[in-house]
């Protein structure tokens, strides 16, 4: 057998290849999105990268730069705000989100002839084709240098990630850890753009996290759970996108949510109230 | 003359939106192996001149050396030798650490970037467990105990550091009376043996440690008096009614 719903292998391994580690990557930053409260500006930031890459189609640039440049441009505007707390999350969210959308839209709409192309709707929903053999190997080493900088500074991210005050207190200097999540959320989130979509991308980093989180204490065992539900999430989706012949993004949304109710329902450290 | 273990020299701290200094025109000297306690009315500044020491907050004017150095430019290095108490915390049910893990962290900043602990960081962290008595709570979640109970645990990751200088805000006012005894009788000795500098923070006068023979008596952010134990809470009795 050398296909399977008509696909060739080698695409439908490129597509799982792409969606593991895309749970992967957005699972294990996703532990640094929920515990520090960044959902308002990743939301934020997963919209301006849609807004960029719909800039890129409309103007005939690579997307994925677009997304990249909005992504980050959104992380330092918005990252000194968010750290000093100097606005409600939700004030962020309410303001910035509408116009991140309404300038991808407008983007969308003056593409030329390509306003509602499939590649432009794949902006929105995820794609299953986007995924290219070259999209693998970025995000492999995406993978791989997040996987190694937590690693690295494990000891450094688990005190920012207890309590950034006493982090301080204990000698740790936590801004430039602070930058550098929100550097590495800006990028995964324009890697993950193409699979899942400007309009879903986000729940890849809120839900597996957010799962892992209702099961430990622990933060080793946390970031290991939270990657891997990351890449069930988005394998089943990817196989439910399949079978039912669904958009990808959404897919992997129907599976999260499942997974985090799952997990709420179930959850050790569900509260009494 | 050793240098001091913390000097400050005219020193104002205003905080972020505020016009007014919280702590303003601050002189104060500590050798080496002093202990000193602060008193002063609500919202006198006694946190603020405590954070502006170690430089969780930093200051306005004025400057700021502890241990012979500037807090201004070596404040994380600095802090990793200096323990420090907050008065407010409060972990919910949901943070994701473990006592043991707490206190540990404790020394992180001394560890050093990229570095892992070693045995010897791990058996003096078991050490300031043992010290507060929280070695059965070592696997418990921070967020599932008790006030007075994270209390210690903070103690005890301030220990864990080995500090040389220790700030403590309001370290009693979660702890019942006999923990009060024992963990005031931890610092008198760590103080003694160790030639630890002490600055603590007490509203209780009551609570002022035996062995503390210098009194700062703090009101509006400033230093109202500072001098000998006695004449220092007799002058506070005096203004403050106590
Ligand atoms: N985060 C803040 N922003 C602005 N002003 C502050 C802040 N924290 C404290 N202040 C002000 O600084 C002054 C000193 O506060 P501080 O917390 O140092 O007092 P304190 O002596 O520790 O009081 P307490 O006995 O209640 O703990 C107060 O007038 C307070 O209103
Ligand atoms: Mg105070």
């Amino acid at each position: 057998m050398t296909r399977m719903y008509g696909l060739p292998w080698s695409l439908i391994f490129t597509l799982l290849g792409g969606a593991a580690l895309t749970g992967a990557t957005c699972g294990l930053l996703g532990t640094f999105v929920v515990r520090l409260r960044l959902s308002s500006l990743g939301f934020t930031m997963s919209h301006a990268a849609f807004a960029g890459a719909a800039l890129g189609l409309a103007l005939g640039i690579e997307p994925l730069t677009l997304a990249l440049i909005g992504a980050i441009l959104t992380a330092a505007v918005l990252g000194p705000v968010a750290e000093r707390a100097k606005l409600p999350a939700d004030v962020i969210t309410g303001v910035l989100f509408p116009l991140t959308m309404a300038l991808g839209l407008i983007f969308l709409y003056l593409a030329p002839g390509t306003a509602m192309s499939s590649s432009a709707l794949g902006l929105l929903w995820g794609s299953l084709f986007a995924m290219a053999g070259e999209d693998l190997l970025r995000l492999l080493g995406l993978a791989g240098a997040i996987a190694l900088t937590v690693w690295l500074f494990f000891k450094e991210f688990q005190a920012l990630l207890f309590d950034r005050k006493l982090a301080e207190e204990s000698g740790v200097p936590t801004r430039p850890f602070y930058y550098l999540i929100l550097f590495l959320t800006g990028v995964t989130i324009a890697l993950a753009l193409r699979l899942v979509g400007g309009l879903l991308v986000f729940v890849l980093l809120q839900s597996p996290a957010a799962t892992a989180f209702q099961f430990s204490y622990d933060l080793k065992k946390i970031f290991f759970w939270a990657a891997l539900l990351g890449v069930i999430y988005a394998s089943m989706g990817l196989g439910l996108s399949f079978a039912l012949d669904l958009p990808l993004g959404s897919a992997i949304v129907l599976v999260s949510t499942l997974g985090f109710g799952l997990a709420v329902w179930s959850s050790p450290k569900r509260r009494r109230t | 003359m050793a240098t001091p273990a913390i000097e400050l020299k005219s020193v104002s701290t205003v905080y972020e939106g505020e016009r007014v200094p919280a702590i303003r025109d601050i002189e104060l000297t500590l050798e080496s192996g002093e202990l000193v306690a602060i008193i002063g009315p609500n919202g006198a500044g006694k946190t603020t001149l405590l954070e502006t020491i170690n430089g969780l907050l930093p200051h306005t004017r004025g400057q700021v050396r502890v241990l012979g150095r500037d807090v201004a430019r070596c404040g994380p290095q600095l802090r990793s030798h200096i323990g420090y108490v907050p008065q407010e915390f409060q972990f919910d049910e949901t943070t994701p650490v473990l006592v043991r893990d707490v206190v540990l962290m404790g020394r992180y900043g001394r560890i050093g970037l990229v570095r892992r602990p070693t045995a010897e960081d791990r058996a003096r962290a078991q050490e300031a467990l043992e010290l507060l008595g929280l070695a059965e709570l070592a696997e418990r979640p921070l967020g599932k105990l008790s006030g007075g109970q994270q209390q210690k645990v903070l103690l005890a990751r301030a220990l864990a550091k080995e500090p040389k200088i220790l700030l403590l805000d309001e370290p009693f006012s979660h702890l019942d009376f006999a923990a009060r005894e024992g963990v005031a009788e931890l610092i008198a000795r760590w103080h003694r043996e160790r030639l630890l500098t002490v600055l603590i923070v007490l509203h209780d006068l009551e609570a002022i440690p035996q062995s503390c023979h210098r009194v700062i008596l703090l009101n509006e952010g400033r230093i109202r008096h500072d001098g000998a134990r006695e004449r220092v809470v007799r002058a506070f009795a005096l203004s403050y009614g106590g």
